[in-house]
Order: structure tokens, then C-alpha cells, then sequence
């Protein structure tokens, strides 16, 4: 980010701001972040320690992509794991059927993605609201159950993908596997962070999107189009998702309808753009970052993949209630105290019932 | 022909208490303007509350069935006033919160009983709900089946009766229309809100002790009586009441069938699949009479 004065509340401002200069800097810390992600496989991460960072750069890259179509176009898509799960399933036929290595194979799930989302997107984005919503969830579960009974995908028993890096595309010098899966997550993911900020926050595409979003009738009467870009906006974010699935079946080298098309997946991706922020480029990186480690942790010390379910539950039911806009909103004071406060008198308000 | 009649008449069981499941997510989109992701969950609970309260009192699954329906009416009547808050708050999209604040109830549910309870299967104990009645020349049926449909039946003419012919439906009613105006004619809304979600609460978890009683109560049933409901709203037309009853039936009659007839493993795509090609063609329902897309 460029050098914006003034923009921040001062608790942030503490945190960043440089006594010297005259304003604060990020490209300085951004900077330190990208060579820290270039260099920790050096740094001494262990297999476990990559492990984790991979999951927690492909949760950043779906909400991400969550978030474009969800938080930047207000078009609530339940069925947008459906996208991660054709993109696995693409990315595992075209490499056991049709012996293709990993790098065309997951060119290939981009352009099926592509395809696919723009024969489902232009009848489906003709329904709005709770419809929409409706009708992408029908969607997806309909893909999970037909995945489940077709052969192409496995069935029930799903596909087992080659494990070596031999099946990558290029000959690649002789390292642990671990450590280039763990670049192939950070050049996905980071592309797509990079894309969403680009196209959503500095281009005039994104204006224009939150043009759409915010009044479609007055952003048609200048001269939007508006169809146009809620379809562009679809394709793009279910491309990004159906390329992350790619990745992730050749990571875990095993496909299976109940695991990569699996309701949770769609739920993890709106729960993390919305406890970070929908509709801001931090918002799914925070989210993404920390529901993925409570997550791991829940399963680590509570030794219960269940318990952390009920937990995503509390956290939506108490984002909705009192933070709308996400921690995002929390940290650069949209969201403070006062409105907590009022958000819990008028709930108080809504229990009289005489 | 026999396996024909038998088939038909076991998916009217059924559909009898679908409808009860479908009657009240219906009303409570017309009322709260919310789709509530949650209706599966409910008829999950209710399920895992009769097997609990049967086992723990040590009396037959039916007899609890006025108990769920209290405790859960008291859950609807107090969750009520959060969606009421979300859906009235100043967000950009607050319906669309509301509908990720179910999402949230919906797991937060799901995950309790998985964590109480396990990924294990239920039964809903039952005495009386056992065996089978011989009708002659057309086959036997289950007690369970038959006694599940009676209160299907039972339970939604209840409901109709209650919002049609006294003063507390006519409210509902009312801000089912326009909350606004009803506010103005000095109608109670947080009060008969609450009362429309209770009793939705209420029925939707009575039906799942019946379907626990027929089927046993599993952790991860919710999912499939959620797409069940909105099969049956979206075919309806969101918000018409009347047409649950002819969705309800052509469910339970439509998945026996499969079943009978072609395969179970297709039921649940054929299922997804219409309700998404329903949305698209005629998204006031095949009636043509639901709430128009907003």
C-alpha cells in the first residue's frame, strides 16, 4: 500500500506509524512479509510447520475468492465450494485418465472452472437475494451427489492422484515435496490476494462492481452494465476457486465427493470473508488466517474436530449481531464500542414483549 | 399394483409429516422475511430430544412429543428477537445476515450434539410405535408410518386453524403482510414474531421425534431435511402457505417412489437439481403464486 495519511485510527496508527517520517510506510513491512514467505521453508519449518502455512494460504486465497463475489458484489453464493471441488475432481481425472503432469492439468481445471461458472452463472445470477443463495446451494449439493454416482470422479471411492513431484510438468531439482507444494499454495495464493487488490480496490472494475452492489439501478443509469459485471465478477471468483481445488488435490493426492465437495467447505469461505470483513482485501486474510489456526488448534487440544463446528456457529451468530463489518471494521474503529452498545440495546429492544 | 398402492400410500405418510416440517419455515419466511437455514437442524434436535427425554424418563418416545413441542416453542419464542434484530439493523444487506445468522444457528447445533453425542445414530425408544396394521388386500404399514402421518395431518390442520380462525393468527398474519402497518393497528410485533417462530420451533422438532421414530435420530440427518423444506417452499412459491400441502405430498410420494421404483442413490440429485431448475423457470413456484423474487 502507498503512503495514505491520516486514514487510520490512531490505535492502528501507533502500530505502523514512524516518528521520523511523516506519515507511515507499508510497502517497507509488506516487503518484509513477502521475504519472509519466500524464505521459511529455509528458515527452519519442518514438514508440520509447512503443512499448516499451506492451509493457511489456500483458506486466504478461498476466501479471497469468496469475498469477490460475496463481499465486493453482495451476491451471497452458497455453492461457491462446488467450483473448488470441480477443480479438484478436473486437476485428478486429467492426471490419472489422461496422464497429463500437474501444471496443464490445473490449466485445464481453470479453464473447465471458467466455463462451467459462466453456463451456471448467466441463468443463475438472473435470481437475487435469498434466491440466489438458494439456488447456488441446490447447485452445489447436486454436483456432490452426481460426483458421488458417476465413474469419471470415482464414486464412492474417489481418485488417488500420483504422489511424486516427477508428475509436476518440469523437472524440478531433488527436494522435499512438502516445499514446493508449499511455493505452488504461495504463488496461487498470493496471486489471488494480489488480483482481488488490483482489479477490486485500484481499477475501475471495482468501482464498478460496488456501483452494482450498492444501487443497481443507478449504477445501470450510468451506463453500467451490470449483467456484464456480475458475470465477470462470478466467473472470475469460481476460477480462482476451481484453480485453488486443483491445488489442493494434487496436495492431498486423494479426490473424494464427501471431502473436497463437502457443505463446509462453502461454509469455511463465508465465515472467514465475514468475520474478517466482507468486501475489504484484509478482511479474508485475517479471517482466513485465523479460522484455519483456531481450527488446527481445536483439533490439537481439544482433540475434537466437532467442538470447533459449534465454535463457527457462536462466532457467526456473534459477527452478524454485533460486528457487521468484521474485524476489519474492529480495528479501523468502524465498528466501536458505541455500536456494540447500541447493536445490544435495540437487540434488548426486540425481547419486550408486552 | 398392489406394491403400486402400498408404494403411494406409505409416501402420503410421509408427506404428512413434511408438511408439518414445511408448513412453518414457510410461515416464518413470510412473517421474519428469513430463510431459515436452520430448519434441518431443528428436526435434528427435536429427533435427539425424544430419544434423550424417552430414554431419561423412561416412557415411550410419543408421550415426550408435547414436551419437545413446549421446549422448543420456548427456543423459537427467544432466537426470534436475534433474527428480528439482524433483519431490522442498519447492515447493507440485513435479510442476507439474517440468513447467515441461521447458517450460524445451523452449526452451532450440528456441533453441540456431535460433540454430545458422537457421529453414532439414536433410537427413539417406542413401544406403541411398533409393528404393523394389515390393511386387506393392500399390504401392511408400519405403525410408526401411519401414526407419524395421522399427526402430520393433526398438527398442521392445529396450526391452519390457529392462524386463520383466532386473533393471535390474524396478527401473525398481519405482519406477514406488511410489518408496518401492522405495527400501527398496535399489534405486538417482537411478541407475535416470536409466537410465528415458536411455533415453527416447535412443530418443525415434534416432526423429528416422529422421524426419529421411523428412521432413528443421526447427527447428520439436518442437512437433508433442510433441502427437503426448501424443495418444498421453492415448489410452493415462497411464502404460500396452501401450496406446502401439495409440495409435502408430492415430496413424500415422489421419494417413495424413487425408491421403490428407480434407485435411492438418485432421490437426493433429482431432488437438488429441481429445486435449482424450479428457481431458475418459475421462481414463484410451480403455482405461480409465492412471493415475487426480491
Amino acid at each position: 500500500m502507498s503512503k495514505r495519511e491520516g486514514s487510520l485510527p490512531p490505535r492502528l496508527e501507533s502500530i505502523v506509524y514512524t516518528a521520523d517520517g511523516d506519515g507511515y510506510d507499508w510497502r517497507l513491512a509488506w516487503g518484509i512479509v513477502a521475504v519472509l514467505l519466500v524464505a521459511i521453508p529455509w528458515l527452519g519449518a519442518g514438514t508440520f510447520e509447512l503443512r499448516i502455512l499451506i492451509g493457511v494460504l489456500m483458506w486466504i486465497g478461498l476466501a479471497q475468492s469468496w469475498n469477490m463475489i460475496g463481499g465486493y458484489a453482495g451476491y451471497l453464493d452458497f455453492g461457491h465450494g462446488a467450483y473448488f471441488g470441480i477443480g479438484a475432481f478436473v486437476t485428478g481425472i486429467a492426471m490419472v485418465s489422461l496422464s497429463l503432469p500437474f501444471l496443464p492439468a490445473l490449466v485445464l481445471a481453470g479453464i473447465f472452472g471458467a466455463v462451467f461458472a459462466y453456463a451456471i452463472g448467466v441463468p443463475t445470477l438472473r435470481l437475487k437475494g435469498a434466491y440466489f443463495a438458494i439456488a447456488t446451494w441446490a447447485f452445489a449439493e447436486a454436483m456432490r451427489q452426481l460426483a458421488l454416482l458417476l465413474d469419471i470422479t470415482g464414486g464412492t471411492s474417489g481418485l488417488t492422484l500420483p504422489s511424486t513431484m516427477a508428475a509436476f510438468g518440469i523437472p524440478l531439482p531433488d527436494l522435499p515435496r512438502v516445499i514446493y507444494l508449499y511455493y505452488i499454495m504461495l504463488v496461487l495464493s498470493v496471486g489471488v490476494v494480489v488480483l482481488t487488490y488490483v482489479l477490486f480496490e485500484h481499477h475501475e472494475f471495482g468501482y464498478k462492481v460496488k456501483a452494482v452492489r450498492d444501487n443497481e439501478d443507478a449504477a445501470e443509469s450510468l451506463g453500467i452494465d451490470a449483467t456484464r459485471i456480475k458475470r465477470q465478477v462470478y466467473v472470475l471468483s469460481c476460477t480462482t476457486a476451481a484453480v485453488l481445488g486443483g491445488a489442493y488435490a494434487f496436495y492431498i493426492t486423494f479426490v473424494h465427493p464427501q471431502e473436497v465437495l463437502d457443505s463446509m467447505i462453502t461454509a469455511q469461505m463465508v465465515i472467514m470473508a465475514l468475520v474478517g470483513g466482507l468486501g475489504t482485501i484484509l478482511g479474508p486474510i485475517i479471517g482466513g488466517a485465523l479460522i484455519f489456526l483456531l481450527d488446527r488448534l481445536s483439533a490439537l487440544y481439544f482433540g475434537s474436530d466437532t467442538m470447533y463446528i459449534s465454535l463457527m456457529g457462536l462466532l457467526i451468530m456473534l459477527v452478524v449481531l454485533f460486528a457487521p463489518d468484521g474485524i476489519v471494521g474492529l480495528l479501523t474503529g468502524e465498528t466501536d464500542a458505541s455500536d456494540i452498545r447500541s447493536n445490544l440495546n435495540s437487540l434488548l429492544e426486540k425481547f419486550k414483549f408486552q | 399394483m398392489d406394491l403400486f398402492i402400498q408404494t403411494l400410500i406409505n409416501g402420503l405418510l410421509l408427506g404428512g409429516i413434511y408438511i408439518s416440517v414445511g408448513i412453518g419455515f414457510a410461515l416464518v419466511f413470510g412473517v421474519l422475511e428469513v430463510i431459515d437455514f436452520a430448519v434441518g437442524e431443528y428436526v435434528m434436535v427435536g429427533a435427539f430430544a425424544g430419544s434423550v427425554l424417552a430414554a431419561g424418563l423412561g416412557i415411550d418416545a410419543l408421550f415426550v412429543v408435547p414436551l419437545v413441542f413446549v421446549a422448543f416453542y420456548a427456543i423459537g419464542f427467544f432466537v426470534q428477537p436475534f433474527l428480528h434484530h439482524v433483519t431490522t439493523s442498519n447492515v447493507p444487506m440485513p435479510i442476507l445476515m439474517a440468513l447467515v445468522f441461521t447458517f450460524g444457528v445451523a452449526f452451532f447445533a450440528r456441533g453441540g450434539i456431535l460433540t454430545t453425542f458422537g457421529p453414532n445414530t439414536r433410537e427413539v425408544p417406542t413401544s406403541i410405535a411398533t409393528g404393523g396394521v394389515t390393511v386387506s388386500a393392500i399390504g401392511t404399514f408400519p405403525v410408526a408410518r401411519v401414526l407419524t402421518g395421522i399427526f402430520g395431518i393433526v398438527a398442521v390442520a392445529a396450526f391452519l386453524y390457529y392462524l386463520y380462525n383466532t386473533k393471535g393468527g390474524l396478527a401473525i398474519r398481519a405482519i406477514a403482510e406488511d410489518r408496518t402497518d401492522a405495527r400501527l393497528m398496535g399489534i405486538n410485533i417482537a411478541r407475535y414474531q416470536s409466537v410465528a417462530y415458536g411455533m415453527y420451533a416447535g412443530l418443525t422438532a415434534t416432526a423429528g421425534v416422529f422421524i426419529g421414530i421411523i428412521f432413528a435420530a443421526d447427527p447428520g440427518m439436518g442437512m437433508q431435511y433442510t433441502a427437503f423444506a426448501f424443495f418444498m417452499v421453492v415448489l410452493a412459491g415462497m411464502g404460500y402457505l396452501p401450496g406446502i400441502i401439495v409440495s409435502g405430498l408430492v415430496l413424500g410420494v415422489a421419494q417413495a417412489m424413487f425408491s421403490t421404483y428407480v434407485s435411492g442413490a438418485w432421490v437426493f440429485f433429482v431432488l437438488f437439481a429441481l429445486v435449482y431448475v424450479v428457481l431458475l423457470v418459475s421462481p414463484q413456484g410451480i403455482l405461480g403464486r409465492g412471493e415475487p423474487v426480491s
